[in-house]
């Protein structure tokens, strides 16, 4: 559904994607897991219209180009590193964003109802400010508020960032049904191991390029770790 | 002298709704753009010559020169938007040097125009005193009260209830994450703008019909604006409507007890206090809901 082909990218003249090419298919999640500073998150605010690039990207054959609110109009909706979620603005209100394309507009309260469903705590501390809430109910949020946006890919970069083990589970539990909805997602993780347990297909960053691509029932953990870690060469 | 002071403290209350109207409108452009419209109070005065224009050439009510004000105004603050959204490079200085430009050549027209002296209304209607238990009013003061707070009302619930309002405070709260939920920032710092066009439309119409206007305080408008901005902390509505009353009842309170040359030094003196002791606003360091 979405087809990647020799992305370049990068920051002004710094180029950070080298050739990048990948494949997700509809229906399916896809994690991508890489070490720090692979290009993971370059490769994400590429998709969603955040920095230009070179190469072709196709959303269902369809060329995309264009500013992040236009893709955001298109359906790829990314839910950011670091969760950005509008702090000084009430949980609800956040939410009330993510419906602010055009095309989810009409269907905000039911879309508000199947979010709260989803996260019940909140629909408990929908009147409170974002800012004041913990880690982890901020990543409910900015998930929740990326659902808002009727997503058809759902780009989620590492939701288990700074997370306790429990509240990392909560999360995967949640992504896992999303899953289950048949939503498009990419996981960007650095936790390979609940990532890889979540994922149809598994992809592999380092430098910027694609080290590795393997349905994830194939993908041996160990050997993952060691191009994970550039021990590679060593282990040959 | 007891009814003397709750006097002066009442006028101060009915005119700091009108500078609260001004300082949100500084407020608004400011959060979308991170841009200081030095301009802003010259978009006030403009707003309070064009009901003057109008009441002394129909003989109509000057609140009837609003549709006009908002056109003229709202027309001007666009043209500023697009001329700021052409700076490329050092944005911040170089729109402190434009809008200050834009002010001097606002404030000259309007000399060249209708002259230095002061103005304010004739209406009998507007100058008509009414008198609410011991206090007294003109008409004019008790209108334009009236009439800033059904403005700031409906700002409130725009910036709450539409897609362009909440557009305008998300721009405001996170540019970047504004941007992944389909908000074009560009456009929406262009509402705002307009936003803060429509609102010194309003409070020059009602400056005028409440107080005296004269070609050279354009800028003090803009001063007031600021010092209310500081004493509400980065502001909610209702921070920045206390804070405008707070400035009001102060002039207010000077003029009554010590000398009408001493207005604007005694608001500067508040503005002062507050950076000393309270440098978070008097309200703490409270978050910005609009
Ligand atoms: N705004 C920027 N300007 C210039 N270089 C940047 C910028 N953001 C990231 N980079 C560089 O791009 C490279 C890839 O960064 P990126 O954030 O995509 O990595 P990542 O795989 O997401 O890492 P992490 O797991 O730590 O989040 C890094 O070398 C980084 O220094
Ligand atoms: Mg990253």
């Amino acid at each position: 559904m979405l087809e990647i082909r020799h992305l370049r990218s990068g920051y002004g003249r710094v180029t950070v994607l080298w050739d990048v090419s990948l494949t997700f298919r509809e229906g399916t999640l896809t994690t991508i897991v890489g070490p720090n500073g692979a290009g993971k998150t370059t490769l994400l605010k590429t998709l969603a219209g955040l920095i230009p690039y070179e190469g072709d990207i196709r959303l269902g054959g369809e060329p995309l180009r264009g500013k992040a609110w236009d893709l955001a109009e298109r359906g790829i909706i990314l839910v950011p590193e670091g969760r950005m979620v509008f702090r000084d603005m009430s949980v609800e209100e956040n939410l009330s964003l993510g419906a602010y394309p055009r095309r989810c507009r009409a269907a905000f309260a039911s879309n508000l109802e199947r979010v709260y469903s989803l996260f019940p705590r909140l629909k408990e501390r929908h009147g409170q400010l974002a800012g004041s809430l913990s880690g982890g109910e901020a990543q409910m949020l900015a998930i929740g508020r990326g659902l808002m946006s009727m997503p058809r890919i759902l780009l989620i970069d590492e939701p288990s960032l700074g997370l306790a083990p429990v509240i990392v589970k909560e999360v995967f539990d949640i992504i896992r049904r999303l899953k289950e909805e048949a939503i498009t997602i990419v996981l960007v993780e650095q936790n390979t191991h609940i990532a890889v347990g979540v994922a149809d297909d598994v992809h592999l960053m380092r430098s910027g390029r694609v080290l590795l691509s393997e349905p994830a029932a194939n993908v041996d953990l160990d050997r993952l770790h060691d191009l994970y870690l550039a021990r590679e060469a060593q282990s040959a | 002298m007891i009814e003397l002071v709750l006097q002066a403290i009442f006028s101060g209350i009915l005119v700091g709704s009108v500078y609260a109207l001004v300082a949100l409108g500084l407020a608004i452009a400011f959060g979308t753009m991170r841009i200081i419209n030095l301009a802003h109070g010259e978009l006030v005065l403009l707003a309070a010559y064009t009901a003057y224009f109008v009441e002394t050439n129909t003989g109509l009510n000057p609140y009837a020169a609003i549709p006009l004000a908002l056109v003229l105004v709202g027309g001007l603050s666009a043209v500023l938007f697009l001329m700021i959204n052409r700076i490329r490079e050092h944005r911040e200085l170089n729109s402190l040097i434009l809008t200050f430009a834009v002010g001097i050549i606002i404030t000259n027209a309007i000399l060249l125009a209708f002259a230095s002296d002061v103005r304010t209304t004739t209406s009998p209607l507007l100058q008509d005193a009414v008198s609410i238990g011991p206090l007294f009013a003109m008409n004019g003061e008790v209108v334009a009260f009236a009439v800033s707070l059904l403005l700031m009302g409906g700002l409130w619930w725009w910036l709450k209830g539409s897609w362009y309002g909440q557009a305008v405070r998300a721009v405001s709260s996170n540019r970047d994450a504004a941007r992944l939920m389909g908000i074009n920032p560009v456009r929406t710092e262009y509402v705002a703008f307009i936003a803060a066009g429509v609102l010194a439309s309003v409070a020059g119409v009602a400056l005028y019909t409440m107080s005296v206007v004269q070609p050279s305080i354009g800028h003090a408008f803009t001063v007031k604006a600021f010092i209310v901005t500081v004493l509400a902390g980065v502001g909610s509505i209702p921070g920045v409507f206390l804070g405008a009353i707070l400035l009001g009842v102060t002039e207010a309170l000077t003029v009554t007890l010590a000398s009408s040359a001493l207005q604007e030094l005694a608001g500067m003196a508040l503005f002062l206090l507050v950076l000393f002791f309270l440098p978070t606003g008097l309200f703490g360091a409270r978050a910005r809901r609009g």
